[in-house]
């Protein structure tokens, strides 16, 4: 009872304590991935289950489940997730191990990435992904010293990332591998890293995924399209063709919210991976800036956010903001270069706006830490809060 | 916990990788604006082009055939609409097993079809499973809503009258291009010109839009035949019981409008459905009225004795002595079936005597003879303009000697068909003006000749008229309430090159009324094996049963003049169609 009482109170404290910008940007990438995923699916729940709605309708369950936990996390202390960083990331691990198990995991085209729960299918690589961010900054704001000046302390915390790498990409799923490696070693060079022992190692890294590719008949088939889809635009091509379509339709203003031919079963996944190309068709060069620009702002308070929690000592919390702006800003990046072209086809959602409940819920969940550490700064760093004259009646 | 000197060293250097770090992932940013500039502003045309490449496409419209009506406008062919299943086996991908079934049930395919066809044909796009079904079971498969299994509009061809018509109409393939008989014969007609139009289509092909019409399909012109869809079916039922009863090989009818060359029925045995052509042979669908030739036999002795008439050889009143039964001309003996001794005119052909007809046709020129021939279209087409239609053949008269003219008057030595038969027949029906033939409804010859003087043509009737009494050779034949001229014929079939005692045509060829006759016919059974064999006896029931329903489907006057001895009570057993 008092625990509620307490949370509701912090609810309320955030209506002092909350950064505006941020929530202007997440409530937009919000709005415009719900009516871009209604758009984008109407038809495929018409054919699959005779339902059109049944996919926005789903979504927005996701949504609001998403709200709800951002709700419980933003009650809870940042001190909660520092001292329960590595047990979270041993539990990460062993609901990668579960997934691999047999009657655990669900298999779905091919890959082991969900694991059926209260009716739920939930994908654990993007729960992973967010317990690799707490882990990560956790680790190191206690060995920051050690991080500095041993290359131990680099490859100490790499081992355990290895080991969750090596689960993921049994499933298979390279994507979420390459997004928590990255996450690690953008947390570890702005932790202070050396930066001859960052290079090696990143190098290395470089390396270690070129060769998977390189042995990996469907990863390197997706390389050799990528790089000209035009030359097979019928077989292995046949999915980034029809994105880049997708942006020509588009042109300037698009076709209109609805209009779009290429999420009529031409682009696969239209409501989830290829989200972004959607968006290009019906919205136009005009929608793209627009989200582009959202997550822009996005990365942009989240840097700004660790820097005030950084400046105010919170060390912890400083290099989960940075973590939060490189895992959300990677995975943009990635998924609407892989729209474009610039980049071999991942299986990665578009953050906050494609289709999916755990990717849904748990970027929501990342949010949610976002202005928790916002608030706690803020209360920390000044009596009258900065923001409030200027927002309290915005 | 921090010491200010770390603190101070940490900050400078943690400033940086974040102002790096920061300005890096911007310029990613930027990265992807470029390229979304390039790929939405640059490259769209590119970019469009190929995307209409992808959704547009250009597809037929299948014309309507046009449909083929008798001479009362009853529909004889009509093409219905229907769908044609098909599946593009690469969409196809974890359908239920119980679709699968239902759609098996729907085209009633056996279990397992469905997936061998998609095994079979996996690098295909395109492969019917079934074509032209009911709309019934087309919404049915709809319903079942299985990816990458689609309907397409098609035409069916519909014959109402079946195998009725069937040797006459035809029919079409599957792709609605006629094959046979009229429908191949006016196919540029009736088929009309099929349309295209642009339209867009979705990832799995499903038309979402049309977009415009390049060219409208252009229905096929319907056809109008002479045919009377009645008389076709009396004629159909007749004939069809004759060659069953006869236990005959094969039958052939032709009824012509005397007046106008109208051919008002043709029907032949045996026939064939053209809505179920699973049994489709070879000899069943053989017009053999049009396509097949004989040897007419004494079915060409009136036009003789008329030849004979108009040339002057011989006078209305002259007699012929037939005795002893046999007529030597050198090496060669013409026999009669018996001794007629001294014959009239008239009893040369009630009798069907060949040796007086041989004297008679020896008394004339052979050119003469065989230009009367010539003229009533022996060895020429009847030109209806049907598939296959048969010339027939005429033996030249420059190398024919006495005895071959004399066979020639009996009818051997010149062919031909059924049709071109009742052609000639109609010199003598229509006061000696040969008409041409043809199958689409006219109300005037225009092409008509002149072959008989008008009184040789009449006369030639009134003797005809004796070969249907009690005495002559087709009393069979007769039609209570109106009066019959007509002609039988028995000829011999040659059967490996020599004429068979065994196997033989019975023709009879027939006109009526026989004084200003409306209706010409011919009736030819092959082969009969049950009940004799002589023209009058095989053939000659066929023309009076179908005869004697005609002219009151057709509303002719009775006749008062001679065969009265059943009168007009026959039309209380009326035929009613």
């Amino acid at each position: 009872m008092k625990l509620i009482q307490e949370g509701i109170k912090t609810l309320l404290d955030l209506r002092t304590y909350y950064d505006g910008f941020l929530a202007i940007a997440i409530t937009s990438i919000l709005i415009i991935g719900f009516v871009m995923v209604t758009s984008a699916s109407l038809h495929l729940g018409d054919k699959m289950v005779s339902n059109p709605f049944h996919y926005p309708l789903r979504q927005f369950i996701h949504i609001c489940l998403g709200l709800g936990v951002g709700a419980v996390i933003l009650t809870i202390n940042m001190e909660f997730w520092e001292k329960s960083g590595q047990w979270l990331f041993l539990l990460g691990l062993i609901l990668l191990v579960m997934v691999l198990i047999p009657g655990v995991g669900v298999k779905v085209n091919g890959s082991i990435r969900w694991i059926q729960l209260i009716g739920f299918r939930v994908q654990i690589s993007e729960i992973v992904k967010l317990f690799s961010v707490i882990y990560m900054a956790g680790y190191v704001a206690r060995h920051q010293e050690v991080v500095k000046v041993s290359a131990y302390g680099i490859v100490k915390p790499l081992m355990l990332f290895s080991l969750a790498c090596l689960l993921l990409l049994l499933e298979p799923d390279f994507g979420s591998a390459v997004v928590i490696l990255t996450i690690a070693m953008g947390v570890m060079f702005l932790g202070g890293a050396r930066l001859w022992q960052f290079l090696i190692l990143a190098v290395f890294l470089v390396l270690l995924a070129a060769l998977l590719c390189y042995f990996s008949e469907y990863r390197w088939a997706r390389i050799t399209s990528f790089i000209d889809p035009w030359a097979d635009p019928l077989d292995k091509g046949f999915q980034l063709v029809q994105a880049l379509i997708a942006f020509g339709q588009g042109e300037w203003f698009g076709v209109g919210l609805g209009s779009s031919i290429q999420k009529l079963f031409y682009l696969p996944e239209a409501h989830t991976d290829f989200l972004f190309s959607v968006i290009a068709e019906e919205l136009g060069l005009i929608g793209v800036v627009l989200v582009i620009g959202l997550f822009t702002l996005f990365i942009w308070r989240a840097f700004v956010i660790g820097e005030k929690a950084e400046k105010a000592g919170y060390l912890f919390s400083a290099f989960i903001a940075y973590g939060l702006a490189i895992w959300f800003g990677f995975q943009a990046f990635v998924n609407i270069g892989v729209n474009m072209g610039m980049l071999p086809t991942k299986g990665l959602t578009l953050p906050l706006m494609s289709y999916g409940g755990a990717s849904m819920i748990v970027m929501c969940a990342g949010v949610a830490l976002l202005f928790r550490i916002n608030m706690e700064t803020e209360k920390i760093t000044s009596s009258v809060p900065k923001g409030k004259k200027k927002w309290i009646n915005a | 916990m921090i010491s200010s000197y770390q603190k101070t060293e940490r900050k400078t250097g943690s400033e940086q990788r974040r102002q790096f770090l920061c300005t890096v992932m911007f310029c990613g940013m930027l990265m992807l604006l470029g390229k979304a500039i390039f790929l939405q502003v640059l490259e769209k045309d590119f970019l469009k082009h190929q995307g209409d490449i992808r959704h547009i496409v250009d597809v037929n419209v299948s014309a309507y055939r046009g449909k083929i009506v008798d001479r009362n406008g009853e529909p004889l062919a009509i093409s219905t609409p229907v769908k044609s299943v098909w599946v593009n086996p690469k969409q196809v991908s974890d359908v239920a097993s119980q679709h699968i079934t239902g759609l098996e049930n729907l085209l009633k395919m056996p279990h397992g079809k469905f997936t061998k066809i998609i095994e079979k044909n996996a690098d295909k796009h395109f492969v019917f499973l079934k074509r032209h079904v009911s709309p019934v079971v087309a919404a049915q498969v709809k319903a079942l809503k299985i990816t990458g299994v689609h309907l397409d509009r098609e035409f069916k061809r519909f014959y109402p009258s079946g195998e009725i018509t069937g040797h006459l109409l035809g029919f079409t393939n599957i792709d609605d291009a006629g094959q046979e008989g009229l429908e191949l014969a006016f196919d540029d007609v009736l088929r009309g010109v099929q349309g295209k139009k642009r339209v867009m289509r979705d990832g799995k092909k499903n038309i979402i839009a049309d977009i415009e019409e390049i060219s409208s399909p252009v229905p096929g012109r319907d056809l109008q035949i002479s045919i009377d869809s009645r008389l076709q079916y009396l004629a159909y039922r007749e004939l069809k019981l004759a060659v069953k009863s006869h236990q005959a090989s094969s039958g052939s009818l032709v009824m012509l409008d005397a007046k106008t060359g109208e051919v008002l029925a043709v029907v032949n045995q045996p026939s064939f459905n053209p809505n179920d052509r699973g049994d489709l042979q070879g000899y069943r669908y053989r017009n053999r009225a049009m396509t097949d030739v004989f040897e007419p036999g004494s079915t060409v002795k009136p036009f003789v004795i008329a030849s004979a008439l108009d040339g002057g050889y011989v006078s209305a009143n002259d007699v012929v002595d037939t005795s002893p039964g046999f007529y030597r001309i050198g090496r060669n003996v013409v026999r009669d079936f018996r001794n007629y001794g001294v014959l009239g005119l008239t009893d040369i052909l009630k009798k069907s005597s060949n040796v007086a007809v041989s004297k008679i046709a020896n008394e004339m020129p052979a050119e003469e003879m065989w230009g009367f021939y010539n003229r009533l279209g022996m060895g020429q087409s009847a030109g209806v303009g049907f598939p296959g239609e048969a010339s027939g053949t005429l033996i030249d008269y420059q190398y024919m000697d006495d005895f071959e003219q004399a066979t020639l008057s009996f009818g051997y030595g010149v062919s031909m068909s059924v049709i071109q038969l009742a052609r000639a027949y109609t010199a003598l029906a229509d006061d000696g003006l040969l008409h041409s033939v043809t199958l689409f409804k006219r109300d005037y010859d225009e092409d008509s000749q002149r072959v008989f003087t008008p009184k040789t043509a009449s006369n030639i009737r009134a003797m005809l008229e004796h070969v249907v009494e009690k005495d002559g050779t087709a009393y069979k034949a007769r039609v209570a309430g109106y009066s019959v001229a007509g002609k039988t014929g028995t000829v011999k079939k040659i059967i490996n090159g020599r004429y068979s005692n065994e196997q033989y045509l019975s023709l009879f060829v027939g006109m009526i009324p026989a004084q200003d006759p409306r209706l010409v016919m011919a009736v030819l059974i092959d082969e009969p094996t049950v009940g004799g064999y002589y023209g009058g006896a095989v053939a000659g029931p066929v023309f009076s049963k179908v005869m004697s329903r005609s002219m009151r489907i057709l509303g002719v006057d009775p006749s008062f003049q001679r065969d009265q001895k059943k009168p007009l009570v026959l039309a209380v057993q009326g035929y009613r169609p």
